[in-house]
């Protein structure tokens, strides 16, 4: 889902990576006094664990695969603004030091990843954590990439190089990451309901997500 | 390594692990062993993921509107698709694995640290 280089319209790129910045700016206002020194190193120790677990391209035969995101997981444990922050961290390094994503479509990818998957899984996540906060991460790790792809495919697909075939673009991501994204949510379920049983004293108390 | 032995105050051992003498925290260094386990397991996945011919969603769309030939890397980064550049394929991802999430982890706590309320920031 990282998009390179000369896929995407300047126009859409820029565009997109105002509003990234917009959103972000608002993130570290949001978060702001929020946590406390002590548990700093876990906004590090999350962006690291994505970072290394993003790199763990899923073998799956057939030629069409993907990679762990995140950006649910981040939103889980952390909170949705130090998420996206998290998350946008993992998306730059990756752009600048390992050219993985393009430089002048970074903006875009860090929406797609940061801010659209972190943003959509922490609102599927309170939606259904009354219910059950595994059903509630798997289904914020599978709807938070499945938007993710699709946001990313409107800007392919509004591109010049794309031909502006909006559609093709939008079925083929759209319907492989709403598959691939079972494995997503999976992940995200698992890893979330593990660390929060071995440190319950750790991630931010989301009862009061359920009260409402 | 001072996970019983070292008294933790009237707070209790998980109400303010380290804090007291700006250490790192109790469950640092477990999370150290879990990301290097994830590193270690990267140059794994980059051999399944070419025995298999790895192909995301995106370049699937790519190859069907002829978009493919149009991506142009601007920028290949110090450690381009994640190796290093006189080393070997299996030894390369290792290390750009380790230093990739080095560094992830040292940028990303220091955003915690800025946005802190007061204690941990230096």
């Amino acid at each position: 889902m990282h998009i390179p280089d000369g896929y995407v319209n300047l126009s859409v790129a820029v565009t997109v990576a105002v509003v990234t910045v917009v959103v972000l700016a608002v993130a570290a206002r949001r978060v702001d006094g929020d946590i406390d020194g002590e548990r700093a190193p876990l906004v590090g120790v999350v962006a690291a664990g994505i970072f290394a677990a993003q790199m763990l391209n899923w073998p799956i035969p057939g030629g069409t695969s993907a990679h762990f995101v995140g950006g649910a997981l981040a939103a889980v444990l952390l909170g949705p603004h130090l998420g996206a922050l998290a998350v946008a961290t993992v998306v730059t390094v990756q752009s600048l030091v390992f050219g993985d994503g393009g430089v002048v479509v970074l903006g875009a990818n860090v929406f797609n990843m940061a801010v659209i998957e972190v943003y959509v899984g922490y609102a599927v996540y309170r939606l259904l954590a009354p219910y059950s906060r595994f059903g509630a991460a798997f289904a914020a790790g599978w709807l938070g990439i499945t938007a993710g792809a699709v946001a990313a495919a409107l800007q392919l697909g509004v591109s010049s190089a794309f031909a502006y075939e909006t559609l093709t673009v939008l079925a083929v991501m759209g319907v492989s990451h709403l598959l691939l994204g079972l494995v997503e949510g999976a992940i995200t379920a698992v890893v979330s309901r593990s660390l929060v049983d071995a440190r319950p004293d750790l991630w931010p108390d989301r009862t009061e997500v359920s009260a409402r | 390594m001072t996970e019983s032995g070292t008294p933790d105050g009237p707070d209790g051992p998980d109400a303010s692990p380290g804090g007291r003498t700006g250490g790192p925290p109790d469950w640092f260094r477990s999370a150290l062993l879990v990301l290097l386990a994830l590193v270690v397991l990267a140059p794994v996945f980059g051999w399944a993921a070419g025995q298999v011919g790895y192909a995301e969603p995106m370049e699937n769309a790519a190859e069907a509107t002829g978009a493919a030939d149009q991506a142009d890397a601007l920028h290949h980064g110090l450690m381009p698709d994640y190796s290093v550049p006189g080393l070997g394929s299996a030894a390369g991802t290792l290390v750009a694995a380790l230093a990739g999430t080095a560094l992830t982890l040292a940028v990303a706590t220091g955003f915690g640290r800025l946005l802190a309320n007061g204690n941990g920031a230096d």
